[in-house]
């Protein structure tokens, strides 16, 4: 049995070490060729997806890449039908890849598939497709585990380590946000938060007035409620807001991922002492890398492949934990703000 | 010949045909096979449900449950196929959903009288209430493949199964309307309700049938929009209502009733797909897209005056 054992572990470390000889070098993808790509974002109008398509356009400059970079979305009203139709016609135009930041779920899974087997590459970036089907790797912006995490910890520091506390999330489709509020559930089993009760999640759908209401429902439901946790940027500061005009931000905190420039205000005057975020422009710029290397064929998008991504370093291609049989290129870190270093990071 | 192009049919022609030019000039995916049914499949459900739209507005009345039939409907085949039960099964489920809330509808308008636009917004409301409590939060996904398969794949050659239903549907109605006495009736009563009564047409059996019909075809469209998706959600097919009346009231059919074609509409139908999908083609989306789909119906609505106004001026003259 031991030599069966060692005979395997050997077989295993000599496969490895040739893997490893094999992809030794970081890939780095030739400029300047034509790569036809196109953002796609959940849907048009707010600043971080702005800021992503300010760092893919970046990126793309940088490359000096001959094709074109489109940077298309639709209406928030619309978004799930409005992303399968937009990666529908992407395919017929064949364009080369596109970046998708998923807001359909599993239903936009067959039309990605198709796109696959037309020769258009599917990247997701900031949210994934949840099943990975038709998805050639997924760029996460940090590892979805340590949000939970540092979720987990803002809520804790600001009930003061015990009380209720509710979610306040995008729309239920959202599988960036679905994953974080799983992880967090996970992490509040741990011992230190058996005090902190989390009562409720509910969804805003990442429109603001829709967000406003919403958080305003969950203090009139819960009248012990501490903390509003919103894991969106839309959802955190239509949280803020609504606490600030009802003169609530003494008894509940708003915390959870927000844009410091859009939070500047409410960090300051103590409706959301803390929050965390990262920059959605690194996120634009290593995903344009990226799939700018898989449409060139740099890369194959397969696990343990590394490659160059400009001013951001070397990348690598793993299995992601969150979701089983899936790829995914990790980015990270993330900053949490507190009144301290907001205004810096705001400007 | 001439006569003919200045119908309103004519005039959706022209338009019709400009679109294709316009599109095939300039997105050179356009005429593919693919992108053919694509831009079909993509609105497929929406113009199913606007074929019948067609005559309840010929009636003299309007649906706007429709949607919310539509919602109601997925939903709860896809919650009885997360159930258990099988795809059969739930789909006649579907169908008895589609019936009853047509039947409630028929109901309150053809027998108790009371307006169809209240009736079916109350409606609208609250099957779209019924679906969100279903499902909560949350999306409902998981069909076996084989249902997948059959709303995404192609059934006959590349046609899938909801784009072969609609052409059915087309032909089926279009000769309902048009070769039928029931047609008649229809756009009889939607012409004028009281003398249709006085000359002994059955006026509330046609109306109720007509609401049933909506109900019963709006909740066959939400099947096939569960299985394109292959996922639903509370709030699947919302605000579709809109959509599918624009259609049918920019290919000519009188939101007073009594006056419309099933080729009108079809015209209809097929300039708007047209028109998104060329958009589309050239990156033009979103808010643009809608802008300009109601600027075209602004002009449906204020040409027909236009035109009747002048005619009229040119008689005093």
């Amino acid at each position: 049995m031991m030599n069966m054992k060692g005979l395997a572990l050997a077989a295993g470390l000599v496969a490895g070490l040739m893997g490893s000889t094999a992809l030794a070098e970081p890939v780095t993808a030739t400029p300047g060729q034509e790569v036809n790509a196109v953002l796609l974002p959940k849907f048009l109008g707010i600043l971080p997806f702005d800021q992503a398509n300010r760092g893919a356009q970046e990126a793309a400059a940088e490359l000096g890449s001959t094709g074109k970079l489109e940077y298309i979305g639709p209406t928030p009203e619309n978004s799930a039908a409005g992303q399968i139709e937009m990666l529908t016609t992407a395919t017929t135009q064949k364009q080369h890849v596109v970046m998708l930041s998923n807001n359909a779920g599993d239903q936009i899974a067959a039309t990605a598939e198709a796109a696959q087997a037309a020769g258009t590459k599917v990247v997701t970036w900031d949210s994934p497709i949840p099943n990975g089907a038709g998805e050639s790797f997924f760029v996460a912006q940090v590892d979805f585990g340590s949000i939970g995490v540092v979720m987990a910890d803002m809520a804790y520091d600001l009930a003061g380590g015990a009380g209720e506390f509710a979610v306040l999330s995008a729309s239920p489709d959202a599988a960036n946000q679905n994953a974080w509020i799983d992880m967090m559930k996970e992490a509040l089993k741990g011992d230190k938060y058996k005090d902190l009760k989390l009562v409720d999640v509910v969804y805003g759908n990442d429109q603001s007035e829709e967000s406003y209401n919403r958080a305003l429902g969950l203090v009139d439901k819960y009248p012990d409620l501490k903390v509003i946790m919103a894991p969106t940027t839309v959802g955190i500061v239509a949280a803020a807001k609504a606490m600030q005009d009802e003169g609530l931000c003494e008894k509940v905190k708003v915390s959870g991922l927000g844009l410091p420039a859009e939070m500047v205000s409410y960090s300051l005057n103590g409706c959301a002492p803390q929050f965390a975020l990262w920059s959605f422009v690194d996120l634009g710029y290593l995903t344009y890398h990226a799939s700018y290397a898989l449409a060139t064929g740099a890369i194959k998008g397969e696990v343990g492949e590394e490659f160059t991504a400009g001013r951001m370093g070397t990348f690598k291609i793993e299995e992601d934990p969150g979701r089983p049989g899936t790829k995914r290129v990790l980015m990270g870190p993330f900053t949490v703000y507190t009144k301290e270093n907001v205004e810096a990071a705001a400007n | 010949m001439i006569g003919a192009l200045k119908s309103w049919e004519g005039g959706l022609l022209l338009v019709f045909l400009a679109t294709l030019a316009l599109n095939a000039a300039f997105a050179p995916e356009f005429l593919t096979v693919q992108n053919q049914i694509n831009l079909f499949q993509l609105s497929i459900e929406k113009i199913i449900v606007a074929l019948v739209m067609a005559l309840v507005i010929m009636n003299a009345e309007i649906d706007l449950s429709v949607a919310s039939v539509m919602g109601l409907s997925a939903v709860v085949f896809a919650y009885l196929l997360n159930q258990g039960w099988g795809g059969g099964g739930a789909l006649v489920v579907c169908l008895g959903v589609g019936l009853l809330a047509g039947m409630v509808n028929a109901v309150l308008v053809a027998k108790v009288g009371i307006p169809s636009l209240v009736v079916t917004l109350a409606m609208m409301i609250g099957y779209r209430g019924f679906s969100r409590v279903i499902v909560q939060d949350t999306s409902l996904g998981n069909f076996p493949e084989w249902i997948t398969d059959l709303g995404q794949q192609g059934l006959i050659g590349p046609l899938p199964l909801s784009m072969v239903l609609f052409f059915l549907l087309l032909v089926g109605l279009g000769v309902l309307l048009h070769r039928t006495g029931f047609g008649r009736q229809v756009v009889v009563i939607g012409t004028n309700a009281e003398v249709a009564r006085f000359s002994g047409l059955d006026v509330s059996r046609v109306k109720a049938t007509l609401f049933v019909m909506s109900s019963v075809i709006s909740a066959i469209a939400g099947v096939l929009y569960a299985a394109r998706l292959g996922s639903v959600r509370g709030d699947s097919a919302l605000g579709f209502e809109l959509d599918i009346i624009t259609m049918v009231l920019l290919g000519g059919v009188s939101i007073f009733g009594g006056k419309g074609s099933m080729m009108g509409v079809f015209l209809s139908i097929l300039i708007i797909l047209n028109l998104r999908n060329g958009m589309a083609l050239l990156n033009i989306t979103g808010h643009v897209q809608t802008g300009v789909i109601g600027i075209l119906l602004i002009l449906s609505v204020l040409l027909p005056n236009i035109v009747t106004e002048l005619r009229a001026r040119r008689a005093r003259a």
